[in-house]
């Protein structure tokens, strides 16, 4: 069974970094540069199980994206994981309020992201279980 | 100045031993940075003294201590999450049922560390059980001074909270201090945190009804684990649970347990009349 | 005797905003900033905070911080240093032949990274801005800015937190 991850950054950098630690960990992974970007790959038919969003990138930020997912009960199924900079308390409350499942602050290790993966359920030898 | 090359490779050597770590060549370094705060607590002036007084006399506690220096960066919130899992979904539910609602639960995490592991169980009753705080008291204790005044202090710097600390718990229970969170005043009045050497007779606590005993046991030899699990079985009420780590087992080494199987974990029982 | 002219200052003073020396020590930012480089960079990676004067080819990175306090926090290192610190970043991920808008990124990204966290302890609530990149930073107020000067691998680096120079308090000298 593949897991799909979708890596929303506006730093390639970001992209590139989030999208390896996936990658070794069996995820099959697309990348956006923005959260408008993102609802394309979305609307063309790609579901993800896991979209990483970046809070700040031009065009639409990572909350309106997690908004945006949000209003469509057609990717109801797609775990929202913010990865970003923002670290203030009340900036972690209005992301979950909005519908993101998990929040990890920048700067992170790779051991952090698997680490929240394995609270969500979604480090793919146990998805396939 | 750096560390000669015979004592960086008994470092590697034990660090190996112990959690199966590679410290490759060229990172003598590292193992400076990291020891040298050890090495002045201990009244040395460098690492080489350090790895010649562990060497010549080789002690339980600071071999753990360097281990665990050269070994952990970050330790993790709910690591190897079924020892959690098992305490509210099993180890709960039987104790509130063979408890008055008046009884206070009491909780032991020893070698606390920095203090993830009592808080965890804090937040795990707090959100479990109503009324959590006036009901249970978690002792967190830990051989080293510096783990102990952490754990009191409660406060993690961003990294630490990144590791496997779920978000809402992290919003619920934490509020920032400055560039670190620290954990609410409730849980914090739960946790009671002290010194103390599991290797020597233990002070006056408990009776427990749950221990967390995990990651310590690997770094003593047989005769010492077998003394160390009969002192915790003394505090421990005769109905308690004891938790182990992943690779530990009172199986072979303590026959007064029976293993219970919760899961993909195991907690351990006083065997009655033991 | 003329009554002196209203300058305003009193009314200003009360006003001025707050300032960063006041919201933010040395050692906290060079923890933030340390923080990024443990964690992204590598496990080794660490700041050492000795000062050293910069080469006088640099490249810098800055975000702004729009709130009660409002700046920039500012990343500058030799044009060198931002090359090998990219291809640090980007470990195995980095391309064979780094182009000069990857490190343009990478760079962008450390000031993303270490503004957050510096907004997170300034008082909020505070708006962050996408990063910029440039050979020549945003001036800063010469008055009202924190910054650590450390050596990361041997080679200089800055990180600046710094109010803008056009303060109201400026402004008052005549041009």
């Amino acid at each position: 069974m593949t897991v799909r991850a979708l890596v929303i950054d506006d730093s390639r950098a970001m992209r590139r970094i989030v999208t390896g630690i996936l990658e070794g960990l069996g995820y099959e992974t697309r990348q956006a540069g923005h959260g408008q970007e993102a609802l394309d790959v979305l609307h063309e038919g790609w579901t993800p199980d896991l979209c990483t969003i970046d809070w700040n990138m031009p065009v639409m930020d990572g909350l309106q994206f997690v908004n945006a997912v949000r209003a469509n009960p057609a990717w109801r199924a797609v775990t929202l994981m913010m990865v970003t900079s923002e670290s203030e308390h009340g900036q972690i409350v209005r992301a979950l309020a909005a519908g993101a499942h998990e929040y990890v602050i920048k700067p992170f290790t790779a051991d952090a992201i698997r680490d929240k993966l394995a609270l969500l359920g979604l480090l793919p030898q146990e998805v396939a279980l | 100045m750096t560390l000669t090359a015979t004592r960086f490779d008994w470092v590697r050597q034990l660090v190996h031993r112990e959690s199966a770590i590679v410290l490759a060549p060229g990172k003598e370094y590292l193992v400076e940075a990291r020891l040298l705060p050890l090495a002045r607590r201990m009244g040395l002036s460098d690492v080489d003294q350090l790895v010649d007084a562990v060497r010549s006399r080789p002690r339980p506690d600071e071999t753990r201590q360097i281990v665990e220096a050269l070994t952990t960066n970050e330790t993790s919130w709910f690591r190897d999450g079924d020892p959690f899992t098992g305490l509210t979904s099993t180890v709960l539910p039987a104790l509130q049922a063979a408890r008055g609602p008046a009884e206070r639960l009491q909780i032991w995490s020893a070698a606390c560390s920095s203090g993830q592991e009592p808080y965890t169980i804090a937040m795990l009753l707090e959100d479990a059980l109503p009324g959590a705080a006036s009901r249970v008291t978690i002792t967190a204790t830990d051989i080293s001074r510096e783990m102990v005044e952490r754990t009191r202090a409660g406060r993690f710097t961003q990294l630490e909270v990144n590791r496997g600390l779920p978000a809402p718990m992290l919003v619920r229970h934490f509020q920032r201090a400055g560039s670190e969170w620290e954990v609410a005043p409730g849980l914090r009045r739960m946790v009671t945190a002290r010194e103390c050497n599991l290797a020597a007779p233990l002070p006056r606590m408990g009776p427990f009804d749950v221990v967390y005993l995990r990651n310590v046991l690997i770094y003593f030899d047989l005769p010492t684990k077998q003394a160390i699990l009969r002192r915790v079985r003394e505090l421990m009420r005769p109905d308690g649970w004891l938790f182990l780590g992943a690779a530990e087992t009172t199986l072979g080494v303590d026959d007064s347990w029976s293993r219970v199987v919760l899961g993909r974990t195991s907690a351990y029982r006083p065997l009655k009349g033991a | 005797m003329t009554a002196p002219r209203d300058t305003g200052l009193r009314r200003r003073a009360s006003d001025r905003p707050p300032a960063v020396v006041d919201l933010l020590d040395g050692d906290t930012l060079l923890q933030i900033a340390e923080q990024a480089w443990l964690a992204l960079v590598g496990e080794d990676e660490v700041l050492v905070p000795l000062p050293a004067p910069l080469p006088a080819d640099t490249s810098s990175s800055w975000v702004e911080i729009v709130g009660p306090w409002t700046g920039a926090v500012v990343l500058t290192c030799g044009r060198d240093t931002a090359a090998e610190l990219t291809r640090a970043l980007l470990g195995e991920h980095a391309p064979a032949v780094l182009e000069a808008e990857d490190v343009d990124d990478a760079l962008g990204e450390l000031a993303n990274v270490v503004g957050g966290n510096v907004k997170a302890v300034l008082p909020g609530p505070s708006v962050l801005g996408l990063p910029e990149v440039g050979a020549t930073p945003p001036a800063g107020s010469r008055a009202d800015t924190r910054r650590v000067a450390v050596l990361w691998r041997g080679q200089p680096l800055t990180v600046s937190v710094q109010s803008p120079l056009h303060t109201e308090r400026e402004n008052e000298v005549p041009l």
